[in-house]
């Protein structure tokens, strides 16, 4: 037989008995949308979290020791010394420290353009942590250098890219102000500062100093709560301040391989050191969230799309007892057991590709009316997702040859029994 | 032409084997219409599906429009009935899915050549006096209609050989004659036609009649 003819064949008896065909169609798609739901439910979760808790798993943050023999044991203080063997560790291929500026630093006006959005006689504390360039070398790319200017030049800093989502959703509401325009690029923004002012009565130093700062980036590897500038300059300001060295709050470690990375952090902690992992612990908990909600949704919709294979093989079973006669008339006019057995797995073939498109399409839509009703239901708050669903096409591809491919497989047994059938005693 | 030497086939039965051909021998000729008679239950139908390709399991040789059936892959065995057998069957054996053009076009349908066919089928209609019921679905046949609609189909190809299984055997008597005229038509055209009944009407017709008894020819 040919296999347009097993084609054609298969089409006459999926037509013939409609209402099966669309009992049959209809688990399918059931099938096919969970898959198409669920899953790119999983994968939007997942996108949502990643973007709200950044994390880069070559990352090891060294911290001093919070309890610490000092120097007897060589650990503790992060130091010039303590910077090199960090960096001279097997599997670093970059150590980058950072240093808290402990002079005060306030800016006592918006950057230009902005008074709308600073409420009237406010002074805000500016926390400065000072980085190694190379920390957000990736992220300073926009024109503005990323190091120490000369004298009166507008100092480069970086700010936490999450800071812009947490003000538009969180602090201009609470201030009465507008938010940021949409698609607002801040790269380049001036804002005037004073170096050494402090809104804490008594903690200004007696000379201030008034200094433009520029923005050179966002970056997610600044912290949310500070204003990075670079090392050299935060140095520069303790020395004209008169302030000793105090020496390193952190050192990031870029581990060669995402594998070294923990072999990295166990050696700095048998350094004396400490290993800050709250950032990295956050994402590892969002991430077994994300994992176990995304498996156990995956789980759901294949428990269904199996439960419409069971569905459809048993359709078929009944089909095939139904039609014995015609398929033993099959064999008498030219066809092969195996010509049989095709033509029963074409027929949930065709059942499935019609139910896994349908599927497809209804999982897209209950995504989009999904999305629909919660913008409507819940509050706007910092990296609210425009769409909890990520149904890239490769998942909607997906969902439509799993469920083809579970009608197809549920239909295997029936199909085994139709090649069974002896035509001889079945037709006489 | 149909050759059958020392055809031997048995059943089980609960452990037991049955015997039910004891080396039959039989030839049809091209132009020939052979009714082989006998009691229920005495063989006829299981003589008609070795000689027909669907029953395997016989001993002796089967010979059908030049191909020996031992031995043929079920490939080989599939294209001989599609192209060279008809098979007529007393309960009419349509697939209610399909209207009667459909039907008759089914043998040409597991070719792949159902568009090259519509012509062909028509004529096959008209000529079982069923021009115009083309788009009728078996059910709102009657018993004739169908067993003649099952007819155009075995005579869709021309076929060598016809084998036709108690084919008036629900027939009305009109029906039933016309069926037959139907078979000697055909014979005359040159195919070897094997019917097996238990009619009378119907070996009247015929050129030879044989009757199986315990499991033999005579």
């Amino acid at each position: 037989m040919s296999w347009r003819g097993l084609l054609a064949v298969a089409l006459a008896n999926v037509g013939a008995d409609r209402r099966g065909a669309l009992v049959d169609t209809a688990a399918a798609a059931v099938g096919a949308a969970a898959l198409a739901l669920f899953l790119g439910l999983g994968l939007g979760v997942g996108d949502a979290a990643r973007r709200m808790f950044p994390a880069d798993d070559r990352l090891v943050e060294v911290v001093p020791s919070q309890v610490s023999l000092g120097g007897l044991l060589g650990g503790g203080r992060l130091d010039e010394a303590a910077l090199r063997r960090l960096a001279a560790l097997p599997g670093a291929a970059a150590a980058w420290p950072r240093q808290t500026l402990l002079v005060p630093v306030a800016a006592p006006e918006p950057p230009r353009g902005f008074e709308r959005a600073w409420p009237p006689g406010m002074t805000l504390q500016l926390p400065v942590v000072g980085v190694d360039p190379g920390l957000v070398a990736g992220d300073t790319a926009g024109g503005v250098p990323f190091a120490d200017p000369p004298d009166g030049g507008a100092i480069p800093v970086v700010l936490s890219r999450r800071l812009l989502e947490v003000f538009d959703k969180t602090i201009a509401p609470a201030w009465g102000v507008p938010g940021l325009p949409p698609g607002f690029d801040p790269v380049g923004l001036e804002l005037p500062v004073r170096v050494g002012l402090s809104i804490v009565p008594g903690r200004s130093e007696a000379r201030t100093t008034e200094v433009r700062v520029k923005l050179a980036g966002l970056s997610d590897r600044v912290p949310l709560y500070a204003m990075a500038m670079p090392l050299a300059t935060v140095r520069r300001l303790h020395q004209a301040y008169g302030r000793a060295d105090p020496g390193f709050a952190q050192v990031t470690l870029l581990a060669d391989r995402p594998d070294d990375a923990p072999v990295l952090a166990a050696a700095a902690r048998r350094m004396g050191f400490g290993v800050d992992q709250s950032e990295r612990s956050a994402a590892e908990r969002v991430g077994t969230v994300v994992a176990i909600t995304t498996g156990a949704l995956a789980a759901l919709a294949l428990l269904m799309t199996a439960l419409a294979a069971l569905a459809i093989a048993r359709s078929r079973a009944a089909s095939v007892a139904a039609r014995v006669r015609e398929i033993a008339l099959l064999q008498a006019l030219g066809a092969t057991p195996g010509d049989v057995r095709t033509v029963v797995l074409l027929e949930a073939a065709l059942l499935g590709t019609a139910g896994g498109a349908a599927g497809v399409a209804l999982g897209r839509l209950a995504a989009l009316a999904a999305d629909l009703a919660w913008k409507r239901a819940l509050p706007d708050f910092p990296y609210r997702p425009d769409t909890f669903f990520a149904q890239p096409p490769w998942l909607l591809a997906a969902a439509f040859g799993v469920v083809v491919l579970a009608s197809v497989l549920g239909a295997l047994g029936p199909a085994a029994a139709a090649s069974r059938v002896d035509p001889a005693r079945t037709l006489s | 032409m149909i050759s059958l030497r020392g055809v031997t086939r048995s059943f089980r039965d609960g452990g037991r084997e049955v015997p039910v051909l004891r080396g039959v021998d039989l030839e049809v000729v091209p132009g020939e219409l052979t009714a082989v008679v006998g009691a229920s239950g005495s063989g006829k139908s299981t003589l008609l599906y070795v000689a027909g390709g669907l029953d395997a399991g016989f001993g002796g040789e089967v010979t059908v429009a030049g191909e020996r059936l031992r031995g043929l892959s079920p490939r080989a065995l599939a294209t001989l009935r599609n192209r060279k057998i008809g098979f007529v069957f007393q309960s009419f054996n349509l697939v209610t899915g399909l209207d009667a053009l459909e039907n008759v076009l089914l043998p040409g349908l597991l070719r792949g050549e159902r568009r090259t066919l519509d012509e062909q089928g028509r004529e096959a209609l008209a000529r079982v006096g069923l021009a115009g019921k083309e788009r009728a679905r078996p059910p709102r046949l009657s018993g004739g209609e169908r067993q003649r609609v099952a007819i155009a189909r075995a005579l869709l190809f021309r076929p060598a050989v016809l084998l036709a299984d108690e084919p008036t055997g629900n027939l009305d008597a009109e029906s039933g004659a016309l069926v037959i005229s139907l078979f000697e038509e055909l014979a005359r055209g040159g195919a070897a036609v094997l019917v097996v009944t238990h009619e009378e009407r119907v070996s009247r017709a015929a050129g030879r009649i044989l009757a199986l008894r315990d499991g033999r020819l005579s």
